[in-house]
């Protein structure tokens, strides 16, 4: 067994800690009488089940599905209203005990964090799996399974067979083979639907059949990101713990329209709301957009796409309201009945950096950064979208609503979606 | 349209499972106990905090069995706020209820649902459901355009 050292000597691996249907747990925190039932938090519109008891998935229920399959399937669920402000309260409670625990904590998602393992004296690494497992269900409340492993990618493995409620530490190549050898590749984060295809026309169907597999071939089909997953499941650390977020490339705001619609006005709406949302995102990383994309997804299976590059990288409400609309413009299709709608900002570049715009009038940019700076306080103060545009009027039913003030993108700093 | 709700077992005191023959409407969900109260059962019935009392009593009037009060289970909070029911002696009532159901969907209700509660020409008491246009999310996740009035509660 090869394992990592720290600076005092200690043996070292990396832990997965990862919550046990999360947002069902978190409800149960503060409602016991959802507990031992099956039970659904239903998405930002009320339509999909994101998110399921064991109960529920017992019946049949999958994530993503819509409300009413899984109705037929399992007719005595529960359905549950999500509300993610009180999901990154847990969320922060479980990385603040979680920074306590090790010195490297990665927040890979709401629900799920890397963090170097290092057993005390005397403690083993199942010890210590056990121990983080029991003080967050004491502490937080929140059921979850931790794997230790060489890797980051086999810890995840280990935690994802682990559940629910699981502590285990794999760290001999005997039972590191055995765990792999019942795993299929698509198990892997990283392997899935056209990568499965292409090693399945190789013979590799399972984690062990990658490890086994010629390195160079699994470059070939993979690319080096994939070559980096051979590594770590072979146990050679090449994913490092990362314990701040890199900065973005790129920044997006959007989704379900909730309410499909032709409407162009109600379109206009939704791409209002999503400027002024990827606005509050890119001030609070002070970075300015050097160019924007709309994607329109329509009912049909079809999508269109709008882009343009600003003259100058900005995070102003008119500059980028300007450049959107004719992306809209362009991904709109005349008829067509939209589902969903992204607002893309790419080619970041440091705020206040950018050379000024030459058919930028100061006049109009100062007052414009007035007016930007009036509305942040404002709706800091009072709460968000207190003051926002107009235009927006067009969405009564989701201003009305403040669970829709608050999203699962709102929850900052975590490496992944 | 909410057209049932459910209440935990343990949350009705055991006199008034007896009174009323609570039995038969005895359901088991994820291994515990509840009464469940439908408007589509042969007698239809809800129950209402009065007075400090629960009590178990008619939910609305589908069977007709009055002749002037409305035959049907519900009524809008528009109504009632413009008055309409305090000429026939209604007063407003809370139903206590752990889940809702509409649509085939149960969802969870904290606290429980606003009624009220009106004598038929017999002096029997009735319960009716407020309801209220249904919230965007409600809409979608029922697929009804009309929802109960929760008390302090917004889905």
């Amino acid at each position: 067994m090869v394992l990592s050292m720290s600076t005092d000597g200690r043996a070292t691996a990396i832990g997965h800690l990862d919550a046990d249907c999360f947002y069902v747990s978190a409800e149960r925190v503060r409602d016991e009488f959802l507990i031992g039932k099956p039970v659904g938090v239903l998405g930002n519109q009320g339509a999909c089940v994101i998110a399921k008891s064991y109960e529920m998935k017992a019946q049949g229920v999958r994530t993503g599905e819509p409300i009413w399959d899984a109705m037929a399937k399992c007719p005595d669920g529960i359905y549950i209203k999500r509300d993610f402000r009180w999901y990154e309260e847990l969320s922060r409670m479980m990385l603040d005990l979680m920074r306590d625990a090790s010195r490297q904590v990665e927040y890979y998602s709401i629900d799920e964090f890397f963090f170097r393992a290092e057993p005390g004296r005397g403690e083993t690494f199942e010890g210590l799996a056990a121990s983080l497992r029991d003080r967050i269900q004491e502490r937080v409340g929140v059921p979850v399974t931790v794997g230790i492993a060489r890797t980051r990618t086999l810890a995840k493995l280990i935690s994802d067979a682990s559940k629910p409620h699981g502590a285990r530490a794999v760290l001999e190549p005997a039972a590191e083979e055995e765990l792999l050898a019942g795993l299929p590749v698509t198990e892997i984060t990283g392997i899935a639907g056209r990568r499965a295809e292409r090693l399945s026309a190789w013979g590799i169907t399972t984690c062990l059949h990658l490890a086994r597999a010629d390195r160079a071939l699994v470059r070939r089909l993979l690319t080096a990101s994939g070559e980096a997953l051979w590594w770590e499941i072979n146990g050679d650390p090449v994913q490092a713990i990362q314990c701040r977020r890199p900065a973005h490339k790129t920044l997006s705001r959007g989704g379900s329209l909730g309410e499909s619609t032709d409407d162009p006005v109600i379109l206009y709406g939704w791409l209002v709301r999503n400027v002024e949302r990827l606005i509050e995102e890119l001030r609070y990383h002070q970075v300015a957009a050097g160019r924007i994309k709309v994607i329109v997804l329509y009912k049909t299976g079809h999508s269109g796409l709008g882009q343009r590059s600003l003259a100058v990288p900005s995070d102003r409400f008119d500059v980028l309201l300007e450049a959107a609309r004719p992306c809209l413009r362009q991904a709109w299709m005349r008829g067509a009945t939209a589902s969903h709608m992204h607002l893309i900002a790419d080619g970041l570049a440091p705020r206040g950096q950018a050379a000024l715009a030459y058919f930028d009038p100061p006049g109009r940019r100062l007052r414009a950064e007035a007016v930007a700076d009036v509305k942040e306080r404002i709706n800091v103060k009072v709460g968000r979208f207190a003051v926002r545009s107009a235009a927006t009027l067009y969405l009564p039913a989701i201003y009305a609503d403040a669970a829709n003030s608050y999203d699962i993108c709102d929850v900052r700093d975590k490496m992944c979606f | 349209m909410c057209v049932g709700i459910s209440l935990a077992w343990s949350e009705l005191p055991t006199e008034l499972i007896g009174r009323y023959g609570l039995e038969r409407r005895l359901h088991e969900r994820g291994g515990e106990r509840e009464v469940r109260f439908l408007y589509r059962d042969r007698q239809p019935r809800l129950p209402v905090w009065r007075n400090g009392r629960l009590q178990v009593v008619r939910w609305g009037n589908g069977g007709r069995q009055s002749r002037f009060l409305p035959a049907t289970g519900w009524t809008w909070q528009e109504t009632v706020d413009q008055g309409y029911w305090r000429t026939v002696g209604a007063v407003r009532v809370e139903i206590p209820a752990t889940l809702g159901y509409d649509r085939g969907v149960w969802f969870r209700i904290r606290q429980g649902v606003r009624g009220i509660l009106v004598p038929d020409e017999r002096g029997i008491a009735v319960a009716y459901m407020i309801c209220v246009p249904s919230t965007h999310y409600y809409q979608v996740m029922t697929r009804s355009p009309r929802m109960p009035l929760l008390i302090d509660e917004r889905i």
